[in-house]
């Protein structure tokens, strides 16, 4: 295994959470490796071989030195957060590792999507409306103050409010709220939660690899229906901004004084053109893009995760390893999340349409454990990914469009 | 001679671009660190489970065997070490419903092909090995060569085209003459049952003819029962003994003297009799008869007395009905013809008028669609309709439902052509013409056109004509008639089966599991009822008047449910030797099954008439869990005169079969003998 097989003149990373995507592509890398996850990993880790140090990543406290002094001794040179959760402490540990105690307040920040909003703003990005909220009776005045602002009156329908988890990832506890009787739907355990007006707009996510603070690839990924598909690379539609994507990721990395790693922000374009910051995290991101970028380019998203955290890779080899946007993607690669649409469910049954559509390639959907679904209040999580792949963008968006209205439990 | 593969039709898929996603997966499977193996097998399974059901699947399957057996996809498994596997497990893998364990039971078979074909040097298998054991396994799954599925394959869904797939690409690929004899059983057994569609028969007495004819192929001493299978298809009498081809039996017909057709029409009749199959050159033969020699038409029909005085009576009728129907493709409504005339039906008043109308009858574009995309343009689709009527009138306990989920359907056709013809074509009409059925529901009229939709999402095209058009209607119908029900409480079969039969079905019902729970509820009552109603040494010796319409949990061979399936009781009657049995009619294309412990349904030479199937009472009683009856003082509930130790060895039987996770949580001891 990799343990003999690593080149010596390039860095020993630490991943952070477990993940076996990403171990897979370490193990596949040149570079020396070591997982850093909970103890139920271990047996796993022994019985395949894993190199792994057990860690239990609770909120940061008094041990967190700890685990920073371990991997120093090691000899790792870079902690890479696979997971929102191992944010934080790969900016803790990396502020040991690299001597750099700015990384630590970085990844705070990174972690806080009120904290990292007003960092935004301050580096003059633009961004809507925001406030934190403790309890019920903050999301009320909030929603009430954001129709004013928008000048409606009293009997008019009111513009939706966002309702975010500051530290959770993407869609999890994601609420949209839009009348004050709603407000009692929020459990009291979730506050306090970030709420944002909402933005018309067209939604979407950017992936960009960060290396000695500039860009060395930035994807856009296009969401068709945010929280049920995503496909790269975009639409010429949406790449037509690309020149000015790439110019807000310039700001953001100057913002928030990134040298390196992985940043997944996602942003709203209105109709004017006008750019507006949602929130960025640092690690990768969810549904599964890092595969659909490999199946559209064929190069190992994790692997170049790993080498731009690396302190001793070289300019030339990153220069080497990512190929051209957009124009080197052998295809489009979409997938789509699956929520059983009916109450009551019994089985699998994958819509005959689909299966035997030609962009069609796989699915992880399993068949269900209990016949009653829950209610989804928040925007939940989905039962599966459906996976497609072929060479229009736009039968790509359409056919994923399409799979919202089957049924793949019945 | 129509060989139309109906209901096979696979959806169009891009074969090409699948087996390069199979490529592409195998790579990644193959590339993957033994630690990510099992993230990565299902999408190789799920590819590999498209690839099979794809015309040309299993040889691509068969060409990457070395690829993916290396790639890891038996890593871990029993199929691992193909030494130890046993032919006999096969069965239960290929019928099994979960897509994973016939895909990897397929990709092992196929393996173990191409290594007895010398494609594949494995180590620890060799060719000849491989071989062995494929003969083996074929031998064991003979029953998917033929096609004919059961209520387990039924339950399989698409899956069950997998396994059907597999074992003619594997008999195909190492050669049929290693099981013909085992084939040729199978087919008379199937034949006993005289069903309607015999097209997947046709198919594999085909494959017999082929074989023997095909220099390169050793049969040594077997293969010899083929002989009047294969005659009854392609030579049934002397002048077509070589199978000249119609147009040359044509012209040597118009050569025969008076005694030369004479034998002709014996030869065909005893054929037709013999097997249940009918020649094409048969029908060239009657259609040449009717402008020649129409009294010869009872010979050629080889007509009872019965159905010789109704062929008199209603000439015009018959010939008219060979002219519009009779042809070469259309060959098996003779037989068909020769039974309806043989049960006397024509005597019923309705019957004449109502076949007059089916003759004249314009179809709707749905009806000729179906009909035409299921058997082709030729001679046309209402030929081909009124064969279908023909049959299923002649032979109503030959109705299959095919690889549909429409029992019920199949059910109330076969029991209108058995005791109510005249409202079976009544119901053809409607749904040809119309293409809408009306039926009531405790006085609603519930329409065949307005329902949502049916039980089966599709109806597939294996059917014969007349279920072709008709089944689609009535499964909307049943299952409308069952979305009525919601919310009532019970099983909803008790109000559905009456309605949608009609008046014979009793509306009198029972059922001995508890809907809501899953759980057996009153069993020893209910089982005492049906005793009380059923068995003639508890009834007072009173015969079933009209069949009833009754449920069954079917198990399979090692006696695990399978399923709830509808059936029709026929009549109760001591067999032969004397032992009192239950026969019954099942829409399955083959009835006789094996349901486990020592139930196994007979189909033949238990006292059985064609189409039906058979168990001694007891047996029967052990599966049943829906029964109707009729409120009459005949057939009064009358539970004291049933022998207790009976009912205890029935329960018994319930409990070490489809019971045995239902035992609801207060009669665990049920089963015990009880203590009074």
């Amino acid at each position: 295994m990799s343990e003999e097989n690593y080149d010596p003149n390039k860095g020993y990373i630490a991943l952070l959470g477990w993940s076996l995507n990403a171990v897979e592509a370490a193990d596949k890398f040149d570079r020396r490796y070591v997982v850093v996850a909970p103890d139920w990993a271990e047996t796993y880790c022994k019985e395949h071989d894993i190199p792994y140090v057990p860690w239990n990543f609770e909120r940061l406290n008094d041990r967190s030195f700890e685990i920073a002094q371990t991997l120093k001794d090691m000899g790792v040179d870079v902690a890479i957060p696979l997971f929102e959760e191992t944010v934080e402490w790969a900016g803790a540990i990396n502020s040991v590792l690299l001597d750099q105690p700015k990384l630590f307040g970085q990844s705070m920040l990174l972690r806080d999507k009120a904290l990292m909003k007003r960092r935004a703003q301050l580096g003059g990005i633009r961004v809507g409306i925001f406030e934190e909220a403790h309890d019920k009776d903050d999301v009320i005045r909030f929603l009430k103050r954001v129709n004013q602002t928008l000048l409606k009156l009293d009997g008019d329908p009111n513009d939706p409010i966002h309702l975010k988890a500051f530290d959770k990832a993407g869609c999890l506890g994601h609420r949209v709220i839009r009348t004050p009787d709603e407000v009692d739907t929020i459990p009291e355990e979730e506050f306090p939660v970030l709420m944002e007006s909402h933005l018309d707009g067209w939604e979407f996510a950017v992936e960009a690899w960060i290396h000695n603070g500039k860009i060395a690839f930035l994807n856009i990924s296009e969401y068709v229906t945010l929280g049920y598909s995503v496909f790269v690379p975009a639409t010429p539609d949406l790449e037509k901004y690309r020149e000015q994507v790439t110019r807000e990721i310039e700001k953001l990395i100057k913002t928030f004084d990134i040298e390196f790693g992985v940043i997944h922000p996602e942003y709203f374009v209105t109709s004017d053109s006008t750019m507006y910051f949602g929130e960025v995290a640092y690690r990768p991101p969810g549904f599964k893009v890092f595969e659909l970028l490999e199946k559209a380019y064929g190069f190992n998203a994790y692997q170049a995760m790993f080498m731009v955290f690396d302190p001793k890779t070289t300019e030339d080899e990153v220069k080497n390893f990512f190929p051209k946007e957009v124009v080197d993607a052998k295809g489009y690669a979409g997938c789509f999340g699956v929520y059983p649409r009916r109450r009551v469910v019994s089985k699998l049954e994958m819509p005959e349409e689909t299966e035997n559509h030609p962009y069609f390639e796989s699915h992880e959907l399993t068949p269900p454990l209990e016949e009653t679904v829950t209610k989804r209040t928040a925007f939940g999580t989905h039962w599966g990914l459906v996976y497609f792949f072929g060479d229009d963008a736009y039968t790509m968006r359409d056919l994923l469009k399409h799979q919202e209205e089957l049924d793949f439990y019945v | 001679m129509s060989n139309s593969d109906a209901g096979k039709t696979a959806p169009v898929v891009d074969f090409d671009t699948l087996v390069r996603r199979l490529d592409d997966a195998i790579a990644a499977l193959a590339e993957s660190r033994s630690f990510t193996k099992a993230a990565k097998l299902p999408r190789v399974f799920d590819i590999v489970r498209r690839v099979l059901l794809q015309p040309g699947g299993c040889q691509a399957i068969q060409d990457r065997a070395e690829k993916l057996e290396q790639a890891g996809v038996f890593a871990g498994t029993d199929w691992a070490d193909p030494s130890i596997l046993l032919p006999n497990l096969t069965t239960y893998s290929l019928q099994s419903t979960h897509p994973d364990t016939i895909v990897v039971e397929a990709m092992s078979e196929l393996r173990l092909l191409a290594v007895a074909l010398g494609h594949y040097l494995h180590p620890s298998v060799s060719a000849e090995q491989a071989h062995h054991y494929l003969t083996q396994v074929l031998a064991i799954n003979l029953r998917l060569l033929s096609g004919e599925s059961g209520e387990a394959e039924r339950e399989q869904g698409k899956l069950a085209l997998v396994s059907r797939a597999l074992v003619q690409h594997i008999a195909a690929e190492i050669g049929y003459e290693h099981v013909i004899d085992r084939l040729i059983d199978e087919i008379w057994r199937i034949l006993e049952q005289r069903p309607i569609q015999v097209n997947s028969v046709r198919q594999m007495i085909t494959q017999i003819a082929l074989c023997r004819s095909d220099p390169s192929v050793d049969l040594g001493g077997s293969g010899q029962g083929a002989e009047r299978l294969i005659s009854s298809l392609y030579g049934p009498t002397q002048a077509c003994r070589e199978d000249p081809g119609i147009p040359v039996y044509e012209e040597r017909l118009s050569h025969m003297d008076f005694g030369a057709l004479q034998s002709e029409a014996t030869g065909f009749a005893r054929s037709m009799h013999d097997t249940g199959l009918v020649s094409p050159y048969h029908a060239a033969f009657l259609r040449y008869i009717l402008t020649q020699e129409q009294p010869m038409i009872t010979d050629a029909l080889g007509l009872s007395t019965t159905g010789r005085d109704c062929l008199m009576c209603y000439r015009s009728l018959v010939y008219r009905l060979i002219e519009e129907s009779v042809f070469p493709e259309t060959a098996q409504g003779i037989y068909g013809l020769a039974l309806l005339l043989d049960r006397g039906i024509l005597y019923q008043p309705p019957i004449e008028p109502a076949l007059w109308r089916q003759i004249q009858l314009p179809l709707c574009q749905q009806a000729r669609n179906r009909i035409e995309l299921a058997y082709g343009y030729q001679p046309s689709a209402r030929a081909w309709l009124l064969q279908g009527v023909l049959n299923i009138l002649g032979q109503p306990l030959g109705v299959g439902q095919g690889n549909n989920p429409t029992c019920q359907a199949a059910r109330a056709l076969s029991m209108w052509a058995y005791n109510d013809p005249d409202y079976l074509l009544q119901m053809v009409a409607w749904a040809a013409r119309e293409d809408e059925i009306v039926m009531h529901f405790e006085g609603n009229p519930v329409s065949s056109a307005k329902s949502q939709g049916g039980v089966a999402s599709d109806v597939t095209l294996d059917l014969d004509p007349v279920s072709l058009v008709v089944v689609p209607h009535l499964d909307r119908i049943y299952a409308e008639m069952g979305r009525l029900c919601i919310g009532r409480p019970g099983d909803p079969h008790q109000w559905v089966n009456p309605e949608f039969h009609g008046w014979s079905a009793g509306r009198g019902f029972r059922i001995n599991v508890d809907v809501a729970t899953g759980n057996l509820m009153e069993l020893e009552d209910f089982l005492r009822h049906f005793y009380a109603c059923y068995h003639p040494h508890c009834n007072g010796d009173q015969p079933l008047v009209h069949p009833q319409p009754a449920g069954v949990a079917i198990t399979d061979s090692a006696a695990r449910f399978i399923g709830w399936h509808a059936i029709t009781v026929l009549r109760v009657a001591p067999d032969p030797e004397g032992v009192m049995r239950v026969y019954f009619f099942n829409p399955n294309n083959d009835s006789g099954q094996h349901w486990g412990n020592d139930v196994q349904v007979s189909t033949a030479k238990h006292g059985e008439r064609f189409g039906e199937a058979s168990l001694p009472f007891e047996q029967f009683a052990s599966r049943l869990y829906i029964f109707h009856y009729h409120y009459d003082p005949l057939e009064k509930d009358e539970p004291v005169e049933v022998d207790d130790e009976e009912i205890r060895k029935v329960v018994a039987r319930v409990h070490r079969s489809w019971g045995r996770d239902r035992l609801p949580a207060d009669t665990m001891q049920a089963s015990q003998p009880p203590s009074e």
